[in-house]
């Protein structure tokens, strides 16, 4: 293997997705470079949400898009990818959380989401297992839920594979080669590539793979941890969050729950071992809104990388300057979900020069130099 | 039939995979199998019925010598599978007696 | 013709005499080209996966189609010889010789000034009742499937004929992983080498002799077979069937020579059985009696690819010679007692007698071991006992011996000698011979056991310190025994050490993986069994994270400690990667499910 049209850097969901469909838009030649094994970074230690409520309305639309991908997975990929729409939960415990979620709410609605406001009272019936103390209000969308990152990567490289990519792991991109600004071969550990086109799906890495192509990405790394406990039974429909009190939770299918919060306080790393603190900041936390948890067990604590934006938002763009050198990144913790709609995206980019399904403009690189607002809707 | 993925002397170098139809039903093999390997792969071992007496036949030689693997291929009757590369979209189907040379 | 103006020689067929021909041919200046009918050339030596017997020269322990290769790579580097593939000659003619290109159906006249056939054999059909049913393959056939294909043709096979072809396939087809239920054979001994009876007999596959098939059974596709025994008149005894279920039967009875091209051409053919049927006539030069035209290989008589190479050569010097280009006649007289020299021995004698009927007088010589061993006398030493049982034209074992420890000497066809002295005990010749007939022995002298090591060209390849069962030379289980070694020799054909009772030294001669069943769990968790996991490395997931993430296994509650290590020996087995040099994975905290209350409140009383 020493050339292809296309290289990928990162083998995580977003590379993955990006590799199959390209294959489905005709482009087969093409290898993908992951410096470990699939979904060895972010997308293998992420909690698995899929969401489609989203503060701005380009973004719910690249969500809902990724959604219907979602739906079509196991069908088209035909892998079962454990895809479960329970629905999202999100609570609002102060009045201008509330007043956040009423405005988000009618945005969404108008983009044809089944997403509503929840009383008190109604999620008290609706959802026995939370302790509403506290709880003011609730936005519930339906065909929001949760699955599989690991399967789902590999599903997506397996077809990729089928299609004529060449998936290569335990490959590490080393260097990219440019002169006078067109991108000539990719470096890796194991021989050279050449290439004249680079897709930047690194994940944590994706500021140092922009940097071996001479492209400044305004994305850092930040450790973020999570645990999942021992498994039980069925009890959890949707994925809860609270963005006030910091903290998500999902039930998978084996019956474990999944949980995590940010911590504030991370600096810019690629720190990926578990902390101590953090496990006694949840264990004490999250009893008291789920008081089933108090008896049940840590299982596995481990962490994984944000690759964080100024604006929490993913930047998908191509450079102006180094051609063909593509960039999806930042994610911000947000990437699983949106994954199949950002791939085909890309896919359609390059193969017919734009977009197609879904406008993805507003997630420009250029958009930093008007200043800055970050998205609200994180955890 | 199986298809080998670990052999203790041999490696198996499979092209790209392609589609193509038998019968009307679609199946996938490789790129470089034969018509009759692709199909084997996908367990139809039962290629013609005989003319005279319509007994079902396979192959026998699989090297193009023994004439009992004869099937339809894109229309063409008589066609020997066993030595005839499958192709993408190629239709497959089984003859009826002799094989029919007006549609 | 794509570029070659003048066209010297049209060879016809490109198996191992068709591109041996083109070689010398093409050596000798003349313009050469091969029509081919396969979609890649190369005859039946794709197929083979065994190690070829013969002499170095005639690439004696290489692979079949290890020998395709090679011959295709000098090919290829001769700017005057060129392969057409699926192409076929269609006929001889006056005029001249009509090419079928079959990929865009048309055919080109050619005018060669001389025509070498080597059209190679097709399977000869045997007839019982049903023998048209779908699930009824020549051997070739199945080979072709099995060997260059990678589809397993069946599960369960029966083979007919224990000729070489029988014996062979029938070893291949349990490297596959299919399940050879028994060889069936008319005459009462073995039709093929020993060497070969031996391997499949390790295996434990039961040969009948003196039994033919009756019938197949089945609707529309082979579900099982009758047998029946013959008696000395080869006719069907009453009441001796057996029933077997199978879903293949393979059919190994023989090659019969495609002569139809000579006998367009005009050359006499005749009917010698010996030889497998009818066969041209021709001289020593290879030329038959049509003066332009030669053969060699399968077509002349059935024999193997070595003679076949040889006859190629001798055809394609004296095309050259016809065509008065110079040629080394030393050479053509060496390749010529060559041949003789392998049809010397006792396994040739039924070629020698089809090849007197055609007026040939060749020589024969009987073969017994020039010397005794002394095996007994080295009682300790780590040392190979060659139990080659009969005189085969080979001499692997001599010429790979990097101290010349072993002997076969001048003529190719002796049983070979050891000389225990010089012998270092590296087991180069156990993976050398092509007959599988090699086994290192040693006593270990302070204890009741010893160590045997065998060829073993199977998967999965067994780990040092896995337990084995040892099997005799009928493939019966006689105990279970620990691998204590496994070299590899570069060639496919590792040597696995295993040490056993030192009672069966003389009889263990086989190992076969102690066998799992659908119910071997790995974990216990998450409820994953042993074939659960081998089937997720098959499917390309060879890494121990890739595994947990694709099966979940270390996911449950018991974190990797009943599986991990289980799971780690599964990869290594089948990836052959040491356990050492695997990732383990990684090890999360908390090493005990630890409940929430344990930590927030146990933090508390810590602040």
């Amino acid at each position: 293997m020493n050339k292809a049209s296309v290289v990928i850097i990162g083998g995580g969901i977003i590379g993955t997705s990006i590799a199959y469909h390209l294959c489905k838009n005709g482009i087969t030649d093409i290898v993908l470079l992951e410096k470990d094994y699939l979904s060895a970074g972010s997308t293998g230690r992420c909690g698995g949400g899929i969401r489609q409520q989203w503060s701005e309305r380009a973004n719910v639309r690249l969500a809902m898009r990724s959604v219907e991908l979602f739906q079509k997975y196991s069908e088209e990929i035909g892998l079962d990818i454990e895809y479960y729409q329970g629905g999202y939960l999100l609570l609002a415990f102060t009045d201008e959380g509330v007043e956040l979620f009423e405005s988000n709410v009618k945005l969404q609605q108008e983009e044809g989401l089944d997403v509503k406001l929840l009383t008190k009272k109604e999620i008290a019936e609706k959802f026995s297992f939370i302790n509403t103390s506290g709880v003011k209000a609730a936005a519930f969308c339906s065909s929001d839920g949760h699955a599989n990152p690991h399967l789902a990567t590999m599903g997506y490289a397996k077809a990729a594979e089928n299609l004529g990519a060449n998936i290569m792991t335990r490959t590490k991109a080393i260097g990219i080669d440019v002169i006078n600004n067109k991108i000539q071969g990719v470096n890796t550990d194991k021989g050279y590539i050449k290439t004249g086109l680079v897709i930047n799906a690194a994940g944590g890495y994706s500021h140092e793979v922009g940097q071996m192509a001479g492209v400044d990405l305004p994305t850092e790394s930040y450790r973020h941890q999570i645990f999942v406990t021992e498994p039980v039974e069925h009890i959890m429909d949707p994925l809860v969050i609270s963005f006030e009190n910091n903290f998500y939770i999902r039930q998978t299918k084996a019956g474990n729950f999944v949980m995590g919060q940010s911590d504030d306080d991370e600096k810019p790393s690629h720190n990926e071992n578990p902390g101590w603190r953090f496990l006694i900041e949840m264990t004490t936390k999250m009893p008291k809104f789920f008081p089933f948890l108090k008896q049940m067990r840590v299982l596995r604590h481990w962490a994984g990388l944000y690759n964080m934006s100024p604006d929490a938002l993913p930047i998908i763009d191509k450079s102006t300057t180094i051609s063909d050198f593509y960039y999806a990144v930042g994610f911000s913790g947000h990437g699983f979900m949106l994954a199949p709609a950002v791939g085909e995206a890309m896919a359609e980019w390059i193969a017919y020069g734009k977009t197609r399904k879904v406008d993805i403009s507003n997630l420009n690189i250029k958009r930093f130099a008007k200043g800055v607002t970050r998205e609200k809707n994180v955890v | 039939m199986k298809r080998l993925t670990k052999h203790p002397v041999l490696t198996f170098k499979r092209g790209k995979k392609i589609k193509f139809y038998f019968e009307g039903k679609e199946l996938s093999a490789y790129e470089g199998e034969t018509v009759a390997v692709a199909l084997h792969a996908n367990g139809i071992k039962n290629l013609r019925k005989t003319p005279k007496k319509e007994r079902d036949q396979g192959f026998f030689c699989a090297i193009g010598k023994c004439s009992s693997c004869l099937m339809e291929v894109d229309g063409i009757p008589n066609v020997r599978t066993c030595i005839t590369r499958v192709k993408e979209g190629m239709s497959v189907r089984r003859q009826r007696g002799r094989g029919e040379i007006l549609d | 013709m794509r570029y070659l103006t003048e066209l010297h020689v049209l060879i016809a067929g490109g198996g191992p005499a068709g591109l041996a021909a083109a070689i010398e041919a093409g050596k000798s200046g003349l313009n050469v080209l091969v029509v081919d009918e396969g979609i890649e050339p190369g005859g039946q030596l794709v197929k083979q996966t065994h190690k070829f017997f013969g002499n170095e020269n005639f690439y004696a322990s290489v692979r079949g189609f290890d020998i395709a290769k090679e011959l295709l790579k000098e090919i290829s580097n001769m700017k005057n010889v060129e392969i057409l593939t699926e192409s076929t000659v269609i006929g001889i003619y006056d005029k001249g010789v009509p090419v079928l290109h079959r990929e865009n159906d048309e055919v080109e006249l050619l005018k060669p000034e001389r025509i070498i056939l080597a059209t190679g054999a097709s399977e000869k059909f045997l007839q019982f009742e049903n023998n048209d049913l779908p699930g009824v393959y020549g051997a070739g056939a199945v080979q072709t499937l099995m060997n260059q294909y990678g589809i397993l043709p069946g599960e369960n096979i029966l083979m007919i004929g224990s000729g070489n072809i029988g014996l062979i396939v029938s070893y291949q087809l349990e490297q596959a992983g299919a399940n050879v239920k028994a060889i069936v054979e008319a005459a009462d001994r073995i039709g093929g080498y020993e060497v070969h009876a031996r391997k499949a007999k390790r295996l434990g596959i039961p040969m009948l002799l003196k039994h033919t098939i009756k019938k197949a059974l089945g609707g529309n596709k082979v579900e099982g077979a009758v047998i029946t025994e013959v008696d000395e008149n080869w006719q069907m005894i009453a009441g001796k069937e057996k029933e077997f279920v199978v879903d293949t039967i393979c059919i190994a009875a023989g090659l019969t020579p495609s002569v139809e091209l000579v006998s367009q051409a005009g050359g006499n053919i005749r009917y010698i059985p010996e030889l497998g049927g009818y066969v041209p006539e021709r001289d020593n030069d290879m030329r038959t009696t049509a003066s332009n035209v030669f053969v060699a290989g399968d077509v002349s008589g059935i024999e193997e690819a070595t003679t076949a190479m040889i006859e190629g050569k001798i055809a394609g010097l004296n095309a050259a010679k016809d065509l008065s280009r110079k040629i080394d006649e030393k050479k053509l007289g060496n390749l010529k007692s060559q041949i003789e020299n392998f049809r010397s021995g006792p396994t040739s004698q039924k070629v020698r007698q089809g090849l007197q009927k055609l007026g040939f007088t060749l020589k024969s010589e009987s073969f017994t071991k020039n010397s005794d061993d002394n095996i007994e006398k080295y009682e300790g030493k780590k040392r190979p006992v060659i139990e080659c049982p009969e005189p085969i034209p080979c001499n692997p074992c001599e010429t790979s011996c990097p101290v010349g420890a072993i002997t076969v000497g001048e003529s190719i066809n002796s049983i070979p000698t050891i000389n225990y002295e010089k012998c270092t005990g590296c087991g180069i010749c156990v993976s050398k011979c092509p007959g599988l007939a090699i086994f290192m022995i040693q006593e270990l002298l302070d204890s009741e056991k010893a160590i045997i090591g065998i060829p073993y060209e199977f998967l999965p390849l067994p780990q040092k310190d896995e337990s084995v069962y040892v099997l005799s030379r009928d493939g019966e289980i006689l105990e279970t025994g620990k691998i204590t070694q496994v070299t590899n020799f570069g060639n496919k054909t590792p040597v696995v050490y295993v040490k056993i009772n030192r009672g069966y030294i003389k009889t263990a001669r086989h190992i076969k993986p102690v066998s799992h069943s659908k119910n071997d769990y790995v974990c216990r968790c998450e409820e994953i069994t042993v074939e659960d996991v081998e089937k997720a490395i098959d499917e390309g997931y060879t890494d121990f994270e890739e595994l947990r993430r694709y099966l979940r296994i270390a996911m449950g509650p018991c974190g990797g400690r009943t599986c991990r290590l289980n799971t780690l020996k599964i990869l290594s087995k089948k990836t052959g990667i040491p356990v050492e040099k695997l990732d383990p994975g990684n090890f999360r905290p908390p090493s005990v499910p630890t409940t929430f209350k344990a930590i927030s409140e146990g933090s508390e009383k810590n602040e």
